[in-house]
């Protein structure tokens, strides 16, 4: 989510030495984030002089970001359980799980990364 | 975020006592035995409950744990946030928090708190034993 929201407040490409003193992750680590932001097409990266990273368009969400680096979200194991429907309090984890969903999926890092932009110029950093 | 195994089990103990409502105590073998639980973790379960107000223990033969009020008046959210010990997304700040961190706190996990908490707003312990409730819902 930092890199992406950092990635978003960016023109052209970053470097991940520059990623890395925006968001004070290291460099192998963002490295191995990067993998799954490019297979699910989150980044685009470019070689050579001007290279780096990039976010792939401008409608990503935070369901796409966290979906992709960790996962669908599911609070509880119950894919496993052979109480399936007769389980009262799955309603419960289905809520909880559908709100959260629901929820990442509205909201675009790019809409996040304006409150940044807007932060730093009222000099809130 | 995952919903711990006391997570499960202590809101499935208190739906089953729910469901079963009795003026006697239920013994945990039987919870245990309905809901295919482990015993032994119930007992733990029940336990924390017992200290957070929603049951009551009975000792001696023929003892048990009953509900110490009436489902009506269990939240859903209060019951949640005794077993998780903490059921927030938004983590407390680090000291050398960075502005990108404060930001996607601020407005994304604080506000998604937000959310699940105005889901479960007045969601009480009958309402999960009640088939129709969820259809209801959705």
């Amino acid at each position: 989510m930092e890199t992406m929201v950092f990635l978003s407040t960016c023109r052209g490409n970053c470097s991940i030495r520059s990623i890395s003193e925006a968001t004070g992750i290291s460099s192998g680590y963002l490295e191995q984030l990067m993998i799954p932001l490019k297979k699910y097409n989150l980044v685009e990266s470019e070689r050579g002089v001007r290279g780096g990273y990039r976010i792939s368009r401008k409608d990503i969400t935070c369901g796409d970001v966290l979906s992709a680096s960790e996962g669908e979200f599911t609070p509880t194991p119950c894919d496993d359980c052979e109480q399936g429907d007769s389980c009262k309090a799955h309603q419960i984890w289905s809520m909880l799980q559908d709100t959260v969903n629901n929820y990442a999926n509205q909201i675009l890092i790019e809409d996040l990364a304006s409150h940044l932009v807007e932060s730093e110029a009222g000099g809130g950093i | 975020m995952k919903v711990s195994t006391r997570g499960r089990y202590g809101l499935r103990l208190l739906v089953d006592l729910a469901e079963h409502a009795s003026d006697l105590p239920v013994a945990l073998s039987q919870v245990a035995g309905r809901q295919d639980l482990s015993e032994k973790y119930l007992q733990q379960v029940a336990l924390l409950l017992t200290r957070g107000g929603y049951l009551v223990s009975v000792k001696g033969a023929g003892g048990g744990y009953l509900l110490s009020r009436k489902p009506e008046q269990m939240l859903i959210y209060d019951i949640f946030d005794l077993l998780e010990g903490n059921i927030a997304f938004a983590e407390i700040p680090q000291k050398e928090e960075t502005a990108i961190q404060r930001c996607i706190r601020i407005h994304f996990f604080e506000k998604l708190d937000e959310k699940v908490r105005n889901t479960f707003e007045g969601v009480t312990l009958a309402d999960v034993t009640k088939a129709e409730w969820f259809t209801y819902m959705i």
